[in-house]
């Protein structure tokens, strides 16, 4: 008995001193993946593009706040996380920062000091970026970027989710691939793509699922599941690879516009993915758009043909397209406009079929399509009740700038209408998703009135 | 509906909605829509008439566009409930038009609104007056006379038989205008209860999504209309 509990004391012993181990030893932090001259200087302008290419506005600045003075409330499953003031200012931002503190902050997602940084901060991405990258990003903001004093709410998780040593923990489950890039070595143009996807963008932060533990299931194009599909917030943010993919269905020169604009043929950008079109991919070049689409619709096999320009600008007159032949059978049902139709197909007649069509196609870069659109067909179905009920938004973009607008239809349809449009719109043409039902929609309802 | 003796409204807007019952028993899950009915028109909390001038406006409206006869009346379709809703707002109050003045009343009609008074002011003034003149014609006032005394005491008015002050004379005119008004304008304005005129003429409503239709010659559109608010009928 007694040599029992001496070996329970030694374990205890020794479990503490390695949590105190693990608590307090400090994290390495990765070195450079590349040693950069000593008289390196980034190009022109490189920083500040890094800068968009790495889409940090979006969750580094507060609605109506200074560009990255941080403040912005970002939801995640474990609570609300509020962004960092990353401007120049010694006191609120990083301006004491150096660029090995900046680099760990990408790479390893270490605030200086050691202190683990929340991984709503894609470092499990930037760790991929190239080290000259991550230094002209550095030199922009420390250079360039107005310092603005700003002190931000402090993000405050409830146990356990508040103890930042277990993100060290995490971060061994999750920060299994090296840092820098490797490209595929498919073809220059989806190198460069594959760089961007990869690194600075962090599409697969979103589009990449998560595994148990929450971390990205799927960084680098050599994983299985990489872009594959999300969910974020009771958004899907759909699959980018396989066949069964709504942009499987798109051409390059397609996927390249509905990047650098928002809107294609086919579908417009909203919600999340609206705001990348707006503060990030709006600002890249042709090129790099162009060797995004190339890249991704390459994952999977041959990319087609790789357009040298995209979304030419002046006037264009698109026809709208006819039905296909998966959505004959709808586009007859309601081109007869018959009394005896179900009532969802009655209300897409009285509210939708003005611009959406009873094709279900809609008009080119103006009106989405509905049939195979992944904001219809989503496992996750707010975001269609969502965009019926208040509406949507297309931003401006430099090449396309009419903001589109969608009005919401939250006071002309009850709760059981929506829903019997919503299962509507998700079962015609071809379309193949489950029902939503009228306590979904009051949900909704609910949630869009507090906010 | 109303439960004013001497109306038929009762009977029509049973036969009316029975019709409509039988359309839609077709297509109960496309147009079955369950809606509180409106409080009866003998209910209605006026927002500008008083009593007087609303047994006036639900008599003269039920003979300018009659429940007998084919389709629905101003009384089914509520048009008192539009005009007492319209006078009590920016129609009302001329809330938009120019109303400085110069005016000249006794201008020749071609040359517009020449009264100082606006529409509510000139129902408010010309209602007794008119119910004066049929006093001193019928004996009554202008609610308690017979259809047939109702019709030629109206045509009298119209045509400026019974005599107006100039500030007035546009009263007719108006009241027949706002009348149809109230038949056929969407039913978010308090008239065209049940889209019961878009019913019986053939219009859509607003759905203003026709795209394949242009082109089908001599095929009767089969929907029922909708109305702004997304009412279906």
């Amino acid at each position: 008995m007694k040599t029992f509990l001496k070996v329970i004391a030694t374990l205890v012993v020794l479990g503490v001193v390695a949590l105190l181990a693990f608590i307090l030893v400090p994290v390495q932090r990765s070195a450079p993946t590349e040693q950069l001259a000593a008289d390196w200087q980034p190009q022109p302008g490189q920083g500040e593009y890094v800068l968009n290419a790495s889409d940090c506005v979006a969750c580094h600045t507060a609605d109506g706040g200074a560009p990255l003075a941080g403040g912005r409330p970002i939801e995640s499953p474990m609570g609300t996380i509020w962004s960092t003031n990353i401007t120049p200012d010694p006191e609120t931002g990083i301006g004491n920062w150096s660029y090995d503190d900046f680099r760990a902050a990408l790479v390893d997602g270490l605030a200086p000091g050691g202190r683990h940084l929340y991984p709503a901060m894609p470092y499990e991405n930037y760790r991929l970026m190239k080290e000259e990258d991550i230094r002209a990003l550095y030199d922009y903001m420390m250079a360039e970027v107005p310092a603005v004093k700003n002190a931000v709410q402090e993000t405050s998780l409830d146990f356990p989710f508040n103890m930042r040593f277990g993100i060290r923990a995490w971060n061994w489950l999750a920060l299994t691939h090296a840092p820098g890039f490797t490209p595929a070595d498919s073809s220059e143009i989806s190198d460069r793509g594959q760089y961007l996807v990869e690194g600075p963008g962090h599409c697969a932060a979103c589009h990449s699922p998560r595994s148990p533990f929450m971390a990205q299931d799927g960084v680098t194009v050599a994983d299985d599941h990489f872009l594959a599909g999300g969910v974020v917030g009771g958004w899907n943010a759909p699959a980018l690879r396989g066949s069964a993919s709504e942009i499987g269905k798109w051409s390059t020169g397609d996927l390249a516009t509905y990047l650098a604009t928002g809107r294609n043929s086919h579908s417009t950008a909203n919600g999340e993915m609206g705001l990348v079109v707006e503060h990030s991919l709006q600002h890249l070049t042709d090129a790099d758009n162009i060797a995004i689409a190339a890249f991704l619709k390459g994952i999977d096999g041959d990319a087609g043909e790789v357009p040298q320009t995209l979304a030419a600008a002046g006037p264009t007159a698109l026809p709208p397209a006819e039905a296909d032949a998966a959505g004959a059978d709808t586009t007859a049902m309601l081109t007869e406009a018959s009394p005896e139709m179900p009532l969802g197909a009655r209300l897409y007649l009285d509210n939708c079929s003005g611009c959406h069509f009873v094709t279900g196609k809609g008009a080119p870069e103006i009106f989405p399509e509905l049939a195979g659109n992944s904001l219809v067909t989503g496992s996750e179905t707010t975001p269609l009740i969502s965009v019926i009920l208040n509406g949507a938004e297309v931003p401006s973009s430099a090449k396309r700038p009419m903001v589109l607008r969608m009005q919401g239809y939250g006071k002309r349809l009850s709760d059981s209408e929506v829903a019997e449009l919503a299962t509507f719109v998700r079962t015609a043409w071809g379309n193949d998703a489950g029902a939503v039902t009228a306590a979904d929609v009051a949900a909704v309802r609910k949630a869009s009135a507090t906010h | 509906m109303t439960d004013l003796p001497g109306y038929p409204s009762r009977r029509s807007f049973l036969k009316a909605s029975a019709a409509g019952v039988a359309l839609s028993g077709l297509a109960a899950s496309a147009s079955a829509e369950e809606k509180t009915p409106p409080v009866p028109l003998d209910q209605y909390e006026r927002q500008y008439l008083n009593a007087e001038e609303w047994a006036f406006i639900m008599a003269a409206t039920a003979r300018l566009i009659p429940s007998e006869g084919d389709g629905p009346g101003a009384i089914e379709a509520r048009v008192p409930v539009f005009i007492d809703l319209q006078l009590a707002g920016d129609y009302g109050t001329a809330d938009d038009w120019y109303m400085e003045g110069p005016h000249d009343p006794t201008a020749e009609p071609a040359r517009g609104w020449q009264t100082p008074l606006n529409p509510a002011e000139v129902y408010r003034q010309a209602i007794p007056t008119f119910n004066s003149w049929c006093e001193t014609t019928y004996s009554k006032s202008f609610a308690d006379l017979d259809t047939a005394q109702q019709d030629e005491a109206l045509t009298a008015l119209q045509k400026g038989q019974a005599v107006l002050a100039p500030e007035l004379r546009d009263f007719f005119t108006i009241l027949l205008a706002n009348t149809k008004e109230g038949y056929f304008a969407d039913p978010q304005y308090g008239g065209n209860h049940g889209m019961q005129s878009w019913v019986y003429i053939g219009f859509p409503g607003a759905r203003a999504a026709f795209r394949e239709w242009p082109e089908r010659h001599n095929i009767k559109y089969p929907l029922g209309p909708v109305s702004i608010s997304g009412e279906r009928a």
